[in-house]
């Protein structure tokens, strides 16, 4: 019964969150007031319409946003996650989240692999056992 | 089991780790100390320790968390490990990566900057006492243990490098173990400073690109001192100047503004953003002459913003009927 209902719930769950996100990627400043052009819109690559440069940022934030709760971020704050980041920290993000190397120090405990390391370690090739100088 | 195969058993398995440890010492060749160029010539000193650089041991998997709320101490903002994590942390990766750390420390009001990638800037910036976010792959590209940790030191004598990493603060690694785990995420670097500093280890166009994006985040008055800190460094750089005259134009100095605009045009008579922007400044300041100029400068220049300035030089100076 409560799986019945997650089941219904979660996509529609899934579905309202995301479009409550898309204010948040719709206000990403596009000329300032004085109609002078900004400085990252004068750097960003002069050849294209810019027209559709910032309808591909907006859709590579969006699909950021989305990535971003797939891992496990609070929706609260995926948002403001993605509002930080550059025009080309989002287009890297979107296209290679996956391999982008994370920053976690753990190590997988192969049998093999833990040989490997501790005679790379030892040649101070690699830094993963504290008890090898 | 057969005899034979318990007899052969330990023999293979000791010929495999040999050939394992052969086979890796052909790919990898030995660690060795990086080059560096001699300390004389970057004006940097033999050895560099930088005090009091706050220590944050890191949780289970949270080195990014810990090693940014080091360096985001370190320049005077005063934040913990938990309030970072979840502005930064992956949960189902258990990690955070490197347009997160940048973007984090946006959102704290510092302006991240991704070094060169190369030993001597790191060193030049820790010589100038700022400390530096590292990446690291501990273990080898087959069975990646990506680790941030924070740079605060240096020996040439001893060829050491000094570290605030995982629980431990402080410590010395040999730089050959420390470039050998360092050179596999390309070198990657970072520092998180207050707005009007740049660090020394750095290009001009990747200062010019951080202090843009941090001005996405924070706004043009905020980031002033590092435009004017931008162009005091690099005084040839047109987009340095364009960027201080936007800034000072959101100031509300607008005679400022149009003094920045005009240097980038100098620097870059091909700009015809600065053209443009130079036009509508002065236009504000009454100065119509010179802003009918600058604004027919722009419209005759090819490229993004040639129907912009057209459509602004015919709207402020319609031509006049005869």
């Amino acid at each position: 019964m409560m799986k019945k209902l997650a089941r219904v719930i979660s996509p529609l769950l899934i579905a309202f969150l995301v479009l409550g996100s898309l204010p948040a990627v719709a206000s990403v400043p596009a000329t300032q007031a004085n109609g002078l052009v900004s400085t990252q819109d004068a750097l960003s690559a002069s050849q294209v319409a810019s027209d559709r440069e910032r309808i591909n940022e907006l859709l590579a934030r969006e699909d950021v946003q989305q990535q971003l709760l797939l891992q496990g971020v609070q929706p609260a704050e995926v948002k403001a996650r993605v509002a930080a980041l550059s025009d080309e920290e989002v287009s890297q993000m979107a296209n290679q989240l996956d391999e982008m190397p994370a920053g976690a120090s753990v190590v997988g405990a192969l049998f093999a692999v833990f040989v490997i390391l501790l005679v790379t370690d030892i040649l101070g090739l690699t830094n993963v056992y504290p008890f090898v100088r | 089991m057969t005899r034979l195969s318990i007899w052969h058993l330990p023999n293979a398995r000791a010929a495999g780790v040999l050939l394992c440890v052969l086979s890796l010492l052909l790919l990898a060749g030995c660690a060795s100390t990086p080059r560096i160029s001699s300390p004389e010539r970057l004006g940097i000193p033999q050895q560099t320790s930088i005090a009091d650089v706050p220590f944050f041991g890191q949780r289970d998997y949270q080195c990014g968390p810990a090693a940014l709320a080091m360096v985001l101490n370190d320049s005077g903002v005063e934040i913990g490990v938990d309030a970072l994590i979840p502005q930064l942390f992956l949960p189902n990766r258990q990690g955070s990566v490197q347009p997160e750390m940048l973007a984090t420390a946006r959102r704290q009001g510092r302006v991240p900057f991704v070094l060169d990638n190369d030993i001597e800037s790191l060193l030049e910036t820790l010589a100038a006492g700022q400390p530096v976010v590292v990446m690291q792959n501990l273990s080898l590209p087959i069975a990646p243990l990506w680790h941030y940790a924070v740079a605060i030191g240096y020996d040439l004598d001893e060829e050491t490098i000094r570290l605030h990493t995982g629980f431990k603060p402080g410590q010395d690694m040999a730089l050959s173990t420390f470039d050998a785990t360092w050179a596999r995420s390309d070198r990657w670097a970072m520092v998180a400073l207050p707005p009007g500093d740049i660090p020394r280890g750095i290009s001009a166009e990747a200062a010019l690109s951080a202090i843009s994006d941090a001005e996405r985040v924070q706004g043009a008055v905020e980031l002033q001192p590092s435009w004017e800190a931008l162009v005091e460094r690099w005084p040839g750089l047109a987009m340095g100047w364009f960027g201080l005259g936007n800034a000072r134009y959101a100031s509300d100095d607008q005679a400022g503004a149009a003094d920045a605009f005009r240097f980038a045009t100098l620097h870059d008579p091909e700009l015809a953003a600065a053209w443009l922007n130079l036009g509508l400044t002065l236009h504000s300041l009454g100065q119509q002459q010179e802003a009918r100029t600058a604004l027919e400068q722009a419209s005759a220049l090819p490229g993004k913003w040639q129907e912009t300035a057209a459509t602004k030089l015919a709207s402020l100076f319609p031509k006049e009927t005869p």
